[in-house]
């Protein structure tokens, strides 16, 4: 049993990675406006979806749907804060979550609408090979990801790290009220947060249709696992989504074949438990202080 | 003691009256008036092609002028496949609508749900739900006219066993009643006839990868899966399967369009002559003597009844057979029908044809499940669509 290890821990890095995406784009709208945003898997489900219309309903190339998908996703993401949570930043925190929650409802509701007597398989852009490294099975779809999502941590790494606007980015995710004061637009930038993080997630449902059938209810799942994987790394912390999501995708294919299946489905919920019981700050998140 | 027995019999007289009303609910002289119950929200509306099916064929009905001057109204109801909404829908139907019947309601949960109160009123259901602990034991208003877990548990065993020397079966399934209806049979069946379970996974509503399950079931040595899972998890399963190269049989459940399945898969060579689903219906969907019930549903169902994308699918199919035998009864009961005399009829169906399922019709007082013999579906060597009869016994074309 222990010659499937070294499969299992190349499968849940690639489901891992994706974890990874997911938590990401949620910790990018958390760092921003401290609100964990509960209808982000919709939002996920949701840009599958706009890929496959824009590929197969307006029979558009895969990259270029995929690219109006993101940015279909974006204006989405940056006029739900402008309307309906700008409007109301000032008022409890949870009104701010349940409003994300509710915006979630609706997107399933609309999928639901259309697609909601059917499942859909969208066709991959490309063939699925298998590539063997041992015993160890890697398909195209596992390198599609995993390149993709490496890609996109390099580039995100690069803007927050080397650009000026990466800096005014980070200024902002560290004093809102600094960042105010010299000058920064902190409304625009919350919103073009909630842009970039459905932008993120959007590329996370593209990455998604490659590999499953879609079902309007396919976020459910998702906002568990990223939830899950962000709680893991640490509230807020970049790095910390992305290991948390590896680190989830292959505790879960551990779990499920070494214990027994059940716990695949389950160890997005007992992660959060476990880790809020003993380390609340995640693996990478820091400890919060609070200065009386 | 006179007294006691007279204010009995005064309530029994008082609460007889409307029960006997009630047997003519929903008939006038010139309609009869069927609910239509199902998820027609939520995250089963993939199943309402159920609901959908048999109203076509009402309709279809209508324009030939009916049942002995009566046409069919059908009142829709959503029960987004929970019992709670289900309980709600159903008395709607029964006491503000007043339907005359039940019809279609795909989801076992909210037909075990509703099942009480249809037994205390006596208003007839006919749905296409799989829980054989609907209709078994038997009550008197309710009745399978299609395949529940049981017949359709029992074929996948059956036709995985059938290939020679196949006796090590893994369950892949979801953790519920409905898979339960489906795995628990085959697991009786192949228990029954020597074989052995090696292995039961887990592979849960909304799951994205079957590494895990996929691995356990190689490593079990299994020669074929009973996939007792929903169509998107099936297609994670087989893929995952394929991805691995593992040599199994895997016989999918009614949960999935067979179509749909291998749609999802361009190059399908590693399904043909793997991959099988129970087979319901005496031909190819769509051709043979089902090409007349395309025709009907393309003509009577509307553009968003219908598939937005292909034809109209397996589950569109595998409802007419509830308006259909629904219908048939209404004849045989005659001018002036009530619920008795319609169950009745439908108790009277011995070898009836509906022309779509694999089996005829024979209900009784004491067997109110219609069909029992399944076919097959499956590719071919040449990755052609297949109907068996049994483990390389195909039907032809022409049958």
């Amino acid at each position: 049993m222990l010659a499937l290890l070294p499969q299992l821990v190349v499968s849940g890095t690639s489901t891992g990675m994706l974890y990874a995406l997911i938590a990401l784009s949620m910790t990018v709208v958390y760092r921003a406006t401290t609100v964990v945003n509960f209808g982000h898997g919709d939002m996920v489900a949701a840009g599958a979806y706009a890929v496959f219309v824009f590929g197969l309903g307006f029979g558009l190339p895969f990259l270029v749907a995929m690219a109006l998908a993101i940015a279909l996703l974006f204006a989405a993401g940056f006029a739900a804060q402008r309307m309906l949570l700008q409007p109301i930043v000032a008022g409890p925190h949870l009104s701010l979550a349940m409003m994300a929650l509710a915006i979630g409802y609706t997107l399933r509701g609309a999928l639901r609408l259309q697609w909601g007597n059917e499942t859909i398989n969208p066709s991959r852009p490309y063939p699925q090979d298998v590539y063997l490294f041992g015993n160890v099975v890697v398909t195209t779809d596992d390198a599609v990801i995993c390149g993709s999502v490496l890609l996109l941590l390099a580039a995100l790494f690069l803007l927050l790290q080397v650009t000026p606007l990466g800096k005014v980015i980070q200024a902002t995710f560290q004093s809102q009220r600094g960042a105010a004061l010299v000058g920064i637009n902190v409304p625009l930038f919350h919103a073009l947060m909630w842009g970039g993080g459905a932008a993120l997630g959007a590329l996370g449902g593209v990455m998604l249709s490659l590999i499953t059938p879609l079902t309007p209810d396919l976020g459910q799942w998702t906002l568990v696992q990223g939830f899950a994987a962000m709680t893991l790394g640490g509230f807020g912390s970049l790095g910390g989504a992305v290991a948390g999501g590896i680190l989830l995708g292959i505790t879960e294919k551990l779990l499920g074949f070494y214990v027994n299946t059940v716990f695949i489905e389950i160890t997005g919920y007992l992660v959060p438990i476990l880790v809020l019981m003993l380390r609340p700050q995640g693996l990478f998140g820091r400890r919060a202080v609070v200065r009386v | 003691m006179r007294i006691g027995h007279a204010i009995i019999a005064s309530i029994a007289m008082a609460l007889a009256i409307p029960a006997s009303a009630d047997s003519t609910q929903g008939i006038t002289d010139a309609t009869i008036v069927i609910g239509n119950l199902g998820p027609f929200s939520g995250p089963s509306s993939v199943f309402t092609p159920l609901n959908y099916g048999p109203e076509a064929y009402l309709r279809y009905i209508n324009e030939q002028g009916g049942v002995n001057g009566r046409k069919f109204t059908t009142v829709f109801a959503d029960d987004s496949c929970n019992e709670a909404k289900g309980i709600a829908a159903a008395k709607k139907l029964i006491y503000e609508d007043k339907v005359f019947m039940i019809m279609s309601n795909p989801c076992s949960g909210v037909a075990m749900a509703i099942k009480p109160m249809l037994v205390q009123d006596g208003v007839p259901w006919i749905g296409a739900s799989a829980n054989p602990k609907i209709s078994r034991p038997v009550s008197p208003s309710i009745f399978h006219t299609t395949y529940t877990g049981i017949e359709s548990g029992r074929a996948m065993a059956s036709f995985a066993m059938g290939k020679p020397g196949t006796t090590k079966i893994a369950l892949a399934m979801h953790s519920d009643d409905w898979a339960h209806g489906y795995c628990d049979n085959a697991t009786d069946y192949v228990k029954s006839h020597n074989g052995e379970i090696v292995a039961t996974t887990a592979l849960e509503h909304g799951a994205t990868d079957g590494t895990a399950q996929a691995l356990q079931i190689k490593a079990s040595g299994a020669q074929a899966v009973m996939a007792c899972l929903y169509q998107p998890e099936l297609i994670v399963l087989l893929r995952e399967l394929q991805k691995f190269q593992i040599n199994v049989i895997v016989l999918g459940a009614l949960g999935a369009d067979f179509d749909q399945v291998v749609q999802a898969f361009p190059n399908h060579d590693y399904l043909n002559q793997r991959f099988f689903q129970p087979y319901q219906f005496k031909a190819k969907i769509g051709s043979g003597p089902l090409k007349k019930f395309h025709d009907i549903f393309v003509k009577y169902l509307t553009k968003d009844e219908l598939p937005k994308v292909g034809e109209p699918t397996n589950f569109y199919y595998f409802g007419v057979p509830l308006a259909i035998v629904t219908v048939e009864a209404f004849r045989r009961a005659g001018p002036n029908p009530t619920r008795e005399s319609w169950e009745k009829a439908v108790e009277s169906l011995k070898d009836f044809d509906t022309g779509v399922l694999a089996d005829t019709e024979t209900f009784g007082p004491d067997k109110h499940v219609g069909v029992e013999k399944m076919y097959a579906v499956g590719l071919n060597a040449q990755g052609q669509e297949t109907v068996y009869r049994s483990w390389g016994d195909a039907l032809a074309d022409s049958e």
